[in-house]
């Protein structure tokens, strides 16, 4: 029942994930190319999400600690 | 197509043309109002509106082709530093070891690109077919193991696949029939092979008479043919123009145009495409300050066009560059390989289609390659130019002459497009061309795809731009047994991949409507609709009667 319910989700994905091949010419490259596009593609957002979580916290912290909301 | 008549606007003046970046009009021929209906018996169809688009496609496109360059070139890099250092085995041609000092030969671009990118879709170029290029065709089943460096044939073919990518505008490449008996006659008579060169021993009768034919067809004095088209190029404008002449070319012409050119060793300026507002502007440069060290007048300006580009699908603008010659008193050189059989009402190229008197242009060039089913290329003008190529021609000295059968076979086809043999049939197949054209082009551009060119040319690109979509347009078509042509760098600019269709006379209206449907899903799967002028699937209000405003 879960399988079937994941199906067109699984599709859809499926489906994304081909557009994003075809539109950064990964689609004309071999698959280990993929792996390696994919994990660098994957560490540097990482990297950017994290820095961002960090410095938009303490930035947020900061702001409130201004107007006195927070002590 | 209504008839604008009046042959004033015909005759080579400078008729407004509007360039309508919409993807499609009507087409209908009534902006001036007023339709001149009394003088119309005996005039040709003047073509009086000129609509073509080239519409630009929305910037996250750019964006998206131009960093899959990027990344398609840094994976190149990458794997270029691996077959450097030994890692992976290198495929591609390396100089010997002897020669690793010199300067290096595959480190080019055009090598790199070849190596890492053209490579890896490999597999939708250079497809080996086996049958007669006609509507349908079968090609051979090939697969690669190591990524298209290396091909086998798995000896299964893939039969009647939707032939969308040859030259075959009339539909006379076809397999032997009836109608083709002259050729089997002419074969047993002369055989295949001339031997010899036009000057020496190889002018034939069977020469002479599709001479004949041709300048009767083309409404000229004279013409003479040539065994190959792009030898007919190269090897006459070098006899035609030399050192101190000026050649106006435009910028889009063909390898073959550009290479006679440069073999004349005459000054070549090259203008923007179709653009008779920079070619006027060239014109005036070169008569007010001639050559360019000692200002001496320019012994010949010759100006070289197509009359359809075979990547833009575009047509010439011809009567404002005849107009324009005629003024600066320039010559003009046409090349219809593409043309010629496939415009004008009856089938006689650009110059028929804008309703012109062929005397008006100098140089009458063509090929019998695209729409009469045969090989060769003939130029076409008054006597005397035709009588000195004969004597100085490079390719009437040292190229062997045209073959009998394939004159034999051009002598039917041009026949059967005059109606010589009492039917109508040739006629018939133009207009059915026309008519294919038409739709197909509406079709597309009512689905959304970016099309190039005129709305009348039956050479129609499809932009796709990004060269991961280019690879897999081309395959998905091939798993629905359609064949297609997809182009990419260096043919055409890097940023403007594209899909080139050719229509033919032979395609059935059940084959364009087998290949729409394709297209359309395959431009959902792909996401190839990108054009902004995408006619709404909904019926507009003003074409109903009453003007009742619903929904």
């Amino acid at each position: 029942m879960a399988s079937m319910a994941l199906a067109p989700a699984w599709k859809q994905m499926s489906w994304f994930y081909y557009q994003y091949l075809l539109l950064m010419a990964l689609y004309v490259l071999e698959p280990w190319e993929w792996t390696v596009f994919n994990s660098m593609l994957a560490s540097v957002v990482g990297m950017a999400l994290y820095t961002g979580y960090v410095f938009m916290w303490q930035h947020i912290m900061a702001i409130l600690h201004y107007f006195e909301i927070v002590r | 197509m209504a008839n604008p008549g009046g042959g004033a606007v015909c005759n080579g003046n400078l008729h407004n043309h509007k360039k309508q970046s919409n993807g499609s009009q009507s087409g209908n021929c009534r902006k001036n109002g007023i339709i001149k209906e009394d003088q119309q018996n005996g005039k040709p169809h003047c073509y009086k509106q000129i609509v073509e688009s080239f519409e630009e496609p929305p910037l996250h496109v750019m964006v998206f082709t131009y960093l899959g360059y990027g990344i398609g070139t840094l994976f190149g890099h990458f794997r270029d530093f691996l077959r450097k250092c030994g890692i992976e085995k290198c495929n591609t041609a390396i100089e010997r070891e002897k020669q690793r000092d010199f300067v290096p030969l595959y480190q080019d671009f055009e090598n790199f690109y070849t190596r890492n990118l053209y490579m890896r879709i490999r597999d939708n170029w250079n497809r080996p077919i086996c049958s007669a290029p006609g509507p349908q065709f079968d090609i051979m089943e090939r697969v690669s193991d190591d990524y298209n460096w290396t091909f086998r044939f798995t000896g299964r073919t893939i039969k009647d696949v939707i032939n969308m990518g040859s030259y075959n505008f009339l539909g006379l490449a076809a397999r032997y029939d009836e109608s083709m008996r002259t050729i089997k006659e002419v074969l047993e008579v002369y055989g295949t092979g001339v031997s010899s060169t036009r000057q020496e021993m190889g002018t034939l009768d069977k020469h002479k008479e599709l001479e004949d034919l041709v300048a009767k067809f083309l409404n000229v004095e004279a013409a003479m043919v040539f065994g190959m088209g792009f030898a007919t190029n190269s090897m006459n404008i070098p006899a035609l123009v030399g050192k101190g002449c000026l050649i106006l070319s435009d910028e889009l012409n063909h390898a073959s145009l550009v290479l006679g050119a440069r073999l004349s060793g005459a000054t070549i300026r090259v203008f923007k495409h179709n653009n008779s507002q920079n070619l006027e502007m060239l014109l005036k440069d070169a008569v007010i300050y001639g050559q360019p060290r000692t200002h001496r007048a320019w012994k010949k300006i010759l100006i070289l066009v197509e009359g359809i580009y075979s990547m833009e699908g575009s047509i010439l603008h011809l009567p404002q560059i005849v107009a324009l010659k005629n003024k600066y008193k320039a010559y003009l050189y046409i090349d219809e390989a593409h043309s010629i059989g496939a415009v004008g009402p009856t089938g006689r190229g650009v110059v028929d289609f804008f309703g012109m008197d062929p005397r008006e242009i100098d140089v009458l060039m063509g090929t019998f390659t695209k729409s009469f089913g045969a090989a060769g290329g003939y130029i076409a003008g008054r006597k005397d130019l035709v009588d000195y190529l004969r004597a100085n021609s490079h390719s009437a000295a040292y190229a062997t002459s045209m073959s009998p059968p394939i004159s034999e076979k051009i002598i039917t086809s041009i026949k059967f497009l005059m109606g010589d043999d009492g039917s109508t049939q040739g006629l018939q197949r133009i207009q059915q061309l026309a008519k294919n054209t038409r739709y197909f082009r509406k079709k597309l551009s009512e689905m959304g795809f970016i099309v190039y060119g005129n709305e009348k040319s039956p050479v129609v690109p499809v932009l796709l731009y990004m060269p991961g979509k280019v690879a897999a347009f081309a395959r998905s078509l091939l798993q629905k047994k359609i064949g297609v042509v997809v182009v990419g760098f260096p043919a055409t600019p890097l940023a403007e991949a594209r899909a080139r269709f050719c229509i033919s006379a032979a395609h059935t209206r059940k084959n364009l409507n087998t290949v729409l449907e394709a297209l359309d899903e395959i431009g959902d799967l792909l996401q190839l609709k990108y054009s902004r002028h995408r006619k709404s699937m909904r019926r507009e209000p003003y074409e109903e009667t009453s003007f009742e405003l619903d929904d």
